[in-house]
C-alpha cells in the first residue's frame, strides 16, 4: 500500500494501480472516454487529466499508476483543460447520434459546460457502407479513441479492426479494408460495445426510429445459446412487443459485458414468422390442422393412453431438452415417471 | 470424483496458469469463457491444446498436441506414464484422498510415449514436455468438451483424465480441476432435474428405497422401478417395436442422431407423437400427431444452469405469439389432461418442489438468484453456493475418489480401401445444432450458409478439388453434397464437417454404436470416401 494525496485530502492505493480506479473508489470523479478497464492503460483522449506535484505537464489519471507521496490535484487547472479537450473532440463531431446509442461524450460536454467554439472545416471523414447487416460504423460520430480495435486485439486477440489514414483522413476501418464479413471479425458486437460514442452502432431493421431508443425495457435474463450462461438484457419496445436488441454489462457475471455473435444478435427467431403460434392435429388428411387447445390436448391425451393400454408404459419414450428451463424438464420426467410411469426419460445431450 | 459437473469457476480461469484444452474448440462453441483463457494466455499462462484440427485456441497455445481422432486414452495414458516414470505425481493426495490407483499405475506402463507417438501422432517429446509442466504446476486447469464424450469410448475418455487429474492432486482448490464444458444452455440443468433414465432429479438413486419414498410420497404416485430406456435404446426401439409412442420437448432427432435415415426408417414407425416446439421441424413435420406451440426462453420465467453449476435466472420479456404457451404450461395442461391434477401456477412453484426434494439444492430459492445465480451444491438457505467442489476432500461417497483403469479402444470404424478418409463433425461459432434457430437470422448467416467440409490441401490436389467445389461425401450409410473448404486446420486422411445444415446432414453419414454405458455417439469418427459432385 502506499499513501498518496488527492484534493489535499490523504488516501490510500495499491501501489501500481491506476490514478483513476484509485479516484473512482474514493467517490473523485474523472471522466473518461478511451478508458476501458478490461483494456490496457492507452491514455488517448485524456479527458481524465489531472495534475501530479513535481510533474513537469498534466497527466492522464488512466495511464498513470499510483506511487508513494503522490500530490494529485483534480480540480482548478485540470478541470479546465478537460473542458479544452471536449470543446476539442466536439469540434470534429459532427453527427451525435448515428444510430441511437448512448453518447458518453455528449453527456461530458453536458457535465463540463463545453460546446463546440467552431467546427473544423475539414472534420468531414469519408464514410462507408459493409455488407454486414449488424453493425454500422459513422466516422462522423467517432473520436478516434481506439477503444474498438483495442478490444479487438487484446480481448478477441484478432485483426477485424484497424485505425487508417492521418488527421482528418483518420477512421476505423475493417482490417484490409475488407468488408466485416471477410476478415477475421466474428460479429461479436464488442467494438459496438465497448463505443463511447455510439459510433459503432447495430444496424436495425428499416423503418426503426432511432430515437425510440430511450424507451426500450430491460429485461435481464440468460442467454439461450451455450452453456456459459451469459447474462444479458433484452432490450424490449413495449409498442411492438419485441426485442430490439441484446446488450450487457460489466457487472454482469460470467461474461462481464462480453457477448458472441449468437448471444447478441441471434434473437430474431423469437419474432421468426415461422413460430408455431397455434395447436396442430395430423386429421385423416395425414396433414397437420391447426386447432384448439383443448382439442389438441384431448387428442394427445387419448393417443398416449391407448398406445399405453396397448403397449404397456415402457412403450413410450420422452425426449427432454437442454434448450428448455430446469423447471420443464424436470416436469417432463415426472410426467414420464408419475404420470405415464415409465423412467425412459432422456434428450440429445447424453454427455 | 463422484459428480457429474464441472469442478471448478469460469472466472477463476483468469488465474490459471496451466490450462490444457483437451476435445473442446472453446472459441467457437464457447466464445466468451474462451475469452477468458485467452486473457489467461496474456497475463503468461502455458497453454497445451490436443485436437485433431489446428483449431484458434492453437494460435496462442505453446503446444498443439495434434492427434488422430479417437486415440485420447493413448495420449493420457502416456501422459500418465511420463508423470508416473518421472515420479512426478502428488503421492500425499494419492493416499489421503483416492483409491485403486496401484491399477492405474500398472495399466499406464504399457502406454510409453514412443508407442503413443506411433498411435497417436503426436511427438514423445510433446507429450513428456506435456506431462511435466502439468505436473509441476498447481494452478493447472483441464478442460474438455465433445470430442472426449462423443466417442464409442466416451466414458473411458472422462476417466483418463480424471485419473491424470488425480494424480497429480489437480482438484479441491481455485483455478484448477477436471471442467466439462457443457455445449447446450442447460444441459447441466436437464441432467440436475433428471431427466434422464438412470437417476431421479437431483442425481438421486431409483433403488434407494427411501430416496424412492420420499419422491412417492411428495409426488402422490409411484415411481417405476423397470429401468428406462435411453435415447439411443429409444431409437432402436422404434425398430424392433419396443417404443411405439414418443413425447418429444423441443427435439430434433431426425437431424441430430447419427446415422439419420435409419432414425427416420424408425420414426415412421411410430404409433403416436406428441411435440412441443417453436418451429416444424424435419421429425415433426412428418411424423407428430400433435404439435403444441411452444415458448422461446424470451417468453418464460425459469432458470437454466450453466457448465460452472450456477443456476441463473430466465426472465420473460415478451408474451408468446399467438396462442402459444410456456412449455411448463403445456406439460401441466397434458398431464391435467391425463388426469394428474397438478396445481402448479408459476415456475417458482416447480422449483421449490425440485429444491425441496433435492438436498444439493435447496438452499438455492429464487429469491436468491435476483442479482446473481447460485452455484450447487448449496444445501441450506445460508450456503453461499460452491466455487469448487471437492474440497476439503472428494465428494465421493467414502472421501476418497476412485482410479478407474482404461485400455484404448479403437473407434469402431476404421478408414480402409473403400472409405479412406476419417470424417469428424463438430459446430461452428455461427449457427446453432440443427440451426433452428440460427439458420433464420440472416444477418449471422451471412457470415456461413452453404454447408462445406474441411479437407487439406494434399488430399484435395489428389482429388483435383479446388476451393469451393462441390464434393460428395459417401459414407455405408448415406451420401450428401458440401463445398470444399482447403484448409491447414485438418492433416491429410481427415476431413471435417459441421452439423448444422439440413441439406446436407452430417448425420445421414455418421454411424450410431454409442459408448456401451452410456449411449453417447460417436460423432467424432467415421469412415467416408469423397467424390467430386
Amino acid at each position: 500500500m502506499v499513501e498518496l494525496t488527492v484534493d489535499g485530502r490523504t488516501i490510500q492505493a495499491t501501489e501500481g494501480e491506476l490514478l483513476v480506479h484509485v479516484l473512482a473508489r474514493n467517490g473523485v470523479f474523472v471522466p473518461t472516454l478511451c478508458h476501458d478497464a478490461k483494456l490496457d492503460p492507452y491514455g488517448g483522449c485524456r479527458v481524465c487529466v489531472v495534475e501530479v506535484e513535481g510533474a513537469p505537464r498534466p497527466v492522464p489519471a488512466c495511464a498513470t499508476r499510483a506511487a508513494q507521496g503522490m500530490a494529485i490535484s483534480t480540480n482548478g487547472r485540470a478541470e479546465k483543460l478537460r473542458r479544452t479537450l471536449t470543446e476539442m473532440l466536439l469540434t470534429e463531431h459532427l453527427n451525435a447520434n448515428p444510430g441511437g446509442r448512448p453518447n458518453e461524450l455528449v453527456g461530458l460536454a453536458e457535465e463540463l459546460g463545453a460546446e463546440a467554439p467552431f467546427i473544423l472545416p475539414d472534420a468531414k471523414r469519408e464514410p462507408y457502407e459493409d455488407r454486414n447487416r449488424l453493425m454500422g460504423y459513422d466516422p462522423d460520430a467517432c473520436i478516434l479513441c481506439n477503444r474498438c480495435v483495442r478490444y479487438t486485439q487484446e480481448v478477441m486477440q484478432c485483426s477485424a479492426l484497424s485505425l487508417e489514414g492521418r488527421g482528418p483522413e483518420a477512421r476505423i476501418v475493417p482490417t484490409w479494408d475488407r468488408s466485416w464479413l471477410d476478415t477475421e471479425c466474428e460479429l461479436c458486437g464488442g467494438c459496438l460495445s465497448v463505443c463511447p460514442t455510439g459510433a459503432i452502432y447495430e444496424k436495425f431493421e428499416e423503418g426503426f426510429p432511432a430515437n425510440r431508443e430511450v424507451q426500450l425495457d430491460k429485461v435481464k435474463t440468460t442467454c439461450t445459446f451455450c452453456g456459459v450462461g451469459c447474462q444479458i438484457d433484452l432490450n424490449v419496445d413495449r409498442e411492438t412487443n419485441r426485442i430490439v436488441k441484446v446488450t450487457s454489462d460489466p457487472s454482469y457475471l460470467p461474461n462481464e459485458g462480453d457477448l458472441c455473435v449468437k448471444g447478441r444478435f441471434a434473437f430474431n427467431f423469437v419474432h421468426h414468422p415461422d413460430r408455431l403460434t397455434e395447436p396442430l392435429v395430423r386429421g385423416e388428411d395425414g396433414e397437420l390442422h391447426e386447432t384448439s387447445w383443448e382439442h389438441a390436448l384431448a387428442v394427445a391425451a387419448k393417443g398416449l393412453e391407448e398406445v399405453r393400454d396397448r403397449h404397456g408404459p415402457q412403450s413410450i419414450g420422452f425426449l427432454a431438452s437442454a434448450r428448455l428451463t430446469m423447471e420443464e424438464n424436470f416436469l417432463i420426467q415426472k410426467l414420464a415417471r408419475a404420470v405415464i410411469g415409465t423412467n425412459s426419460v432422456h434428450s440429445c445431450e447424453a454427455t | 470424483m463422484g459428480r457429474g459437473a464441472s469442478t471448478n469457476s469460469i472466472p477463476e480461469i483468469d488465474d490459471d496458469r496451466f490450462l490444457l484444452v483437451i476435445g473442446s474448440n472453446t472459441t467457437e462453441a464457447h466464445p466468451v469463457l474462451a475469452l477468458r483463457m485467452k486473457k489467461a494466455v496474456r497475463n503468461g499462462a502455458t497453454l497445451v491444446v490436443a485436437d485433431p484440427r489446428k483449431i484458434w485456441l492453437t494460435k496462442i497455445a505453446k503446444r498443439h498436441l495434434q492427434l488422430r481422432p479417437g486415440t485420447d486414452v493413448w495420449l493420457l495414458n502416456a501422459i500418465m506414464h511420463v508423470i508416473l516414470e518421472e515420479g512426478l505425481q502428488d503421492e500425499e493426495y494419492i493416499r489421503a484422498h483416492t483409491e485403486d490407483f496401484e491399477a492405474v499405475r500398472e495399466i499406464v506402463k504399457r502406454y510409453p510415449p514412443e508407442q503413443a507417438e506411433r498411435m497417436t501422432g503426436v511427438p514423445a517429446e510433446d507429450i513428456r514436455a506435456t506431462a511435466r509442466e502439468y505436473a509441476a504446476e498447481k494452478y493447472a486447469a483441464v478442460f474438455y468438451t465433445l470430442g472426449i464424450t462423443e466417442h464409442a469410448c466416451a466414458v473411458d475418455n472422462v476417466w483418463s483424465l480424471s485419473n491424470l487429474v488425480l494424480m497429480t492432486g489437480h482438484l479441491g482448490y481455485e483455478s484448477t480441476g477436471l471442467n466439462a464444458l457443457r455445449g447446450q444452455n442447460n444441459v447441466q440443468g436437464l441432467n440436475d432435474a433428471g431427466a434422464n433414465p438412470s437417476y431421479l432429479p437431483g442425481y438421486q438413486s431409483l433403488t434407494d428405497p427411501e430416496v424412492v419414498l420420499k419422491f412417492e410420497e411428495r409426488w402422490g404416485a409411484k415411481v417405476p422401478q423397470t429401468p428406462g430406456y435411453r435415447l439411443d435404446q429409444m431409437i432402436s426401439g422404434l425398430h424392433d417395436g419396443r417404443i411405439k409412442g414418443l413425447y418429444l420437448v423441443g427435439e430434433n432427432p431426425a437431424h441430430t442422431e447419427p446415422n439419420a435415415h435409419h432414425v427416420e426408417e424408425g420414426l415412421e414407425r411410430v404409433e403416436f407423437m406428441v411435440a412441443q416446439d417453436l418451429f416444424l421441424n424435419e421429425t415433426t413435420r412428418d411424423h407428430a400427431d400433435v404439435v403444441f406451440p411452444a415458448s422461446s426462453f424470451a417468453e418464460k420465467e425459469g432458470t437454466f444452469t450453466n457448465t460452472e453449476r450456477r443456476v441463473n435466472r430466465v426472465r420473460k420479456a415478451l408474451d408468446s405469439p399467438g396462442s402459444a404457451r410456456e412449455d411448463w404450461r403445456i406439460v401441466v395442461d397434458f398431464a391435467n389432461a391425463l388426469g394428474a391434477g397438478w396445481w402448479y401456477e408459476t415456475a417458482e412453484d416447480i422449483w421449490n418442489e425440485f429444491a425441496d426434494l433435492s438436498p444439493n439444492w435447496s438452499g438455492i430459492r429464487y429469491d436468491r438468484l435476483e442479482e446473481v445465480g447460485l452455484q450447487w451444491p448449496c444445501t441450506d438457505l445460508d450456503h453461499p453456493g460452491s466455487r469448487f467442489l471437492h474440497a476439503p476432500r472428494p465428494d465421493r461417497a467414502g472421501g476418497r475418489a476412485k482410479f478407474f483403469p482404461v485400455e484404448y479402444q479403437p473407434p469402431i470404424e476404421q478408414p480402409d480401401s473403400e472409405f479412406p478418409f476419417v470424417l469428424s463433425t463438430g459446430r461452428t461459432l455461427y449457427h446453432y445444432n440443427s440451426a433452428g434457430m440460427t439458420m433464420r437470422e440472416p444477418g449471422v448467416t451471412d457470415k456461413q450458409v452453404e454447408p462445406f467440409f474441411e479437407i487439406s490441401a494434399e488430399d484435395a490436389s489428389n482429388l483435383g478439388l479446388e476451393e469451393g467445389d462441390l464434393a460428395r461425401l459417401v459414407s455405408r450409410r448415406g451420401e450428401l453434397e458440401a463445398e470444399a473448404r482447403i484448409t491447414e486446420r485438418v492433416y491429410p486422411g481427415l476431413v471435417w464437417m459441421a452439423l448444422h445444415f439440413a441439406q446436407a446432414k452430417v448425420n445421414w453419414l455418421t454411424h450410431d454404436v454409442g459408448d456401451p454405458l452410456i449411449g453417447t455417439p460417436e460423432y467424432k469418427v467415421s469412415a467416408v470416401r469423397i467424390e467430386r459432385a
